[in-house]
């Protein structure tokens, strides 16, 4: 008694008062076949899902493996996630498992899937610390975006004409480094200037909104989970200013 | 390269802050690890500053001048000043060397005109992406070893905070696969360092410099980070833990090559490198929240002989600039720890520092000096390779936070440690099957070469 009393006035484990109970994966199909290729994303089982699709496809079209399997499946991830069940390893693997389960499809459809729109991703020229890029491209990836990316130490240059070429619906930026985040106004101003009014999500590390916000076009990201719904104000026609309004301030 | 074998200290309990086995002297006559705590600061410049050498020189020339002058204010007696290279000094090499000259320049003067004795840390940017360059032949290994002899003529010790196997860990720590870990950090990682530490050894000794130490900042400090406080989803806690025992077999190898410490403060895997080294080490705990977060403010500090702030950016407070109000904290920090020395309350002192965060995680909980002295028991009992070394470590690890019942846990973290020990049981027992496993399962991660690490 006179142990825990003096532990509990040291610290509170706050995450073990407020434990939620984990909830259960719920049922997204009422076919059976189709809750099977489910569960391999809900599982996030990337090795049985490619044989369980293939066997799926003898019976059922791409489209309705993939509308009605798979991407119901990675929402039930979501919605653990968001429920505190899930921890981000359990959203990464059950992404992985989509995306293999997606190959596939597409490789019977002989055509790729449409995305919902296109995002450039890039990590700031100088700067090597591309883990929070990663994640930003596994999450808009499994959200149905295309995702174009640019990878790490990219020069500004090349993140604009990338916009050139790609006409993304947002372009985000990430950056460890105080002393590499500075590309990002100098790549808003290029995208001005070639009248690219894009949102430009930058986040990572030491980037902090003040920092973004001074700059037209610049929203800060605070975290990496927040990149699907921002992509999804983008692709719903929101201008950067509206975007900047909702998320930051 | 021999493994370590050996324990440098026979018991948990003569490990204390202040007094390593092998203390280290600087070029100012700077005993580290020699029976007083010092602070070591570490300014980082202002977006902008980097724009040429020009204000990168005066930002430090302002930074690493108000923190002396803040020595002098407040009556601190000793300081190490470490400056992280930010990319452009170690791209261009002649840029740290400048750096370097210039803050040797103003050591100088505050030894000659007040006596104050201090020293100087220079750690080279590790620019080589595993996944973008070979690791040991790339324009960037160029630069990151020519930054080295460009320093090392200035500084009075040099680090670096290598990055191999982090191609491989990156992939993992976000999809909790420890195998993968263990493959990257022990069996990469320290590969990598081998070959690194090797050739920074030799600098160091021609240029009459210490060889600091490393960290595996890469890789466990990202799984820390990852793991976060008490709100956080993103990794599990006993994940971020067994990483970080990991880390220790990892960050060893930069000693085993002949580095001398004092290791970085970063690497929070220090008090076992200590228990096995016996040399001295630099930690940061609560001082570091200027840069990070972190579950282990004040253990962390127990056996440290350096006390750091991790890095904090250069800017005007109420009080002065960040550089001085820092010093001064880290200042005060280690005057206590001296004077509990002095006053022969130091085992008292360090019960506290460790009590306070020995059940807050289990990070905390592995790094308290009996856990960490344990830990670096299993390293060397089974050091028959980097992986058996790292694997003991982490098993070791889990044994521990499973092992009292204090710790608490959430059910999801107990469920996942228990999945983590299961799963390091099931490995291979040689290295060269461990090697040939992971090889073969990681084989389609983008950018990863065997040939980088000689396999």
């Amino acid at each position: 008694m006179g142990r825990t009393a003096t532990i509990a006035s040291i610290f509170t484990r706050y995450d073990i008062s407020a434990e939620v109970a984990r909830q259960e994966a719920r049922r997204v199909s009422a076919d059976e076949l189709l809750q099977q290729v489910a569960d391999c994303v809900i599982k996030g089982d990337d090795e049985a899902i490619e044989s369980i699709v293939k066997k799926v496809l003898a019976t059922r079209s791409p489209l309705a493996v993939i509308n009605e399997g798979l991407i119901p499946g990675m929402a039930e991830v979501s919605r653990l996630w968001d429920a505190g069940t899930y921890f981000l390893p359990q959203v990464i693997l059950s992404s992985d498992a989509m995306n293999v389960g997606i190959s596939v499809c597409e490789a019977q459809m002989g055509q790729a899937v449409q995305k919902k729109g296109k995002v450039v991703t890039h990590t700031a020229e100088g700067d090597i610390h591309d883990l929070g890029q990663v994640i930003v491209n596994i999450l808009l990836n499994a959200n149905g975006f295309e995702v174009i990316n640019l990878g790490a130490d990219v020069p500004v240059d090349d993140v604009v004409a990338a916009c050139q070429k790609h006409q993304p619906i947002m372009v985000t930026g990430t950056a460890l480094m105080t002393t590499t985040m500075t590309a990002f106004p100098k790549i808003a101003a290029k995208l001005r200037a070639h009248n690219l009014n894009i949102p430009f999500v930058c986040g990572g590390g030491a980037v902090s909104e003040e920092f973004v916000t001074s700059f037209d076009m610049g929203i800060w990201g605070k975290e990496a989970s927040q990149a699907p719904e921002m992509a999804a104000d983008a692709l719903s026609g929101m201008s950067w200013e509206e975007m900047r309004a909702k998320w930051n301030g | 390269m021999k493994l370590s074998n050996t324990m440098a200290y026979d018991n948990f309990a003569d490990m204390m802050f202040g007094t390593a086995k092998t203390p280290v002297e600087t070029r100012r006559g700077l005993s580290i690890g020699g029976g007083y705590v010092i602070p070591e600061i570490k300014p980082h410049p202002r977006p902008g500053s980097e724009k040429n050498l020009k204000t990168l020189l005066r930002e430090y020339e302002r930074a690493n001048g108000d923190a002396l002058e803040r020595c002098v204010i407040v009556g601190h007696p000793t300081l190490v000043v470490e400056n992280e290279h930010i990319f452009q000094m170690t791209n261009n090499p002649q840029w740290g060397a400048e750096i370097a000259a210039q803050t040797a320049r103003q050591l100088d003067e505050y030894l000659e005109k007040y006596g104050l004795r201090t020293a100087y840390r220079a750690t080279i940017a590790d620019l080589r992406k595993p996944d973008m360059v070979d690791m040991r032949d790339s324009d960037y290994t160029q630069q990151v070893l020519a930054s080295f002899e460009a320093c090392a003529p200035y500084a009075d010790i040099i680090s670096i905070e290598s990055t191999g196997g982090k191609e491989i860990t990156d992939h993992c720590v976000i999809r909790n696969d420890i195998t993968g870990m263990l493959f990257g950090q022990a069996v990469l990682g320290g590969r990598d360092m081998e070959w690194l530490w090797m050739q920074i050894v030799d600098i160091a000794r021609r240029h009459h410099c210490i060889a600091g130490g490393d960290t595996d900042c890469a890789q466990a400090n990202t799984a820390m980070f990852l793991a976060g406080g008490f709100t956080s989803k993103d990794v599990p806690h006993t994940f971020a833990a067994l990483v970080r025992a990991i880390a220790a077999g990892r960050s060893l190898v930069a000693y085993e090559c002949g580095a001398t410490g004092p290791g970085k403060d970063c690497g929070y895997e220090n008090p076992i490198i200590k228990a096995i080294t016996g040399v001295p080490i630099s930690t940061e705990g609560k001082t570091s929240a200027c840069a990070h977060s972190a579950l282990i403010g004040n253990a962390i500090g127990a056996v440290c002989d350096l006390w750091s702030n991790e890095a904090v950016e250069y800017h005007e407070m109420f009080g002065a600039t960040t550089p001085a109000v820092f010093t001064e904290i880290l200042g005060y920090d280690a005057a206590a720890m001296n004077a509990a020395v002095a006053l022969g309350y130091q085992k008292e002192f360090q019960a506290c520092l460790v009590a306070s965060d020995r059940y807050r995680d289990p990070q905390s909980f592995i790094l308290c000096p009996d856990n960490a002295w344990i830990i670096g028991k299993a390293i060397v009992d089974n050091n028959a390779s980097m992986y058996s070394r790292g694997k003991a470590a982490a098993l070791q690890a889990g044994a521990l936070l499973l092992g009292d019942p204090n710790l608490q846990l959430t059910a999801f973290e107990k469920e996942s440690l228990v999945g983590y020990i299961k799963e390091l049981e099931g490995l291979p027992d040689t290295e060269a099957d461990f090697i040939d496993l992971c090889v073969h399962k990681y084989s389609k991660i983008k950018g990863f070469k065997p040939a980088s690490y000689g396999l």
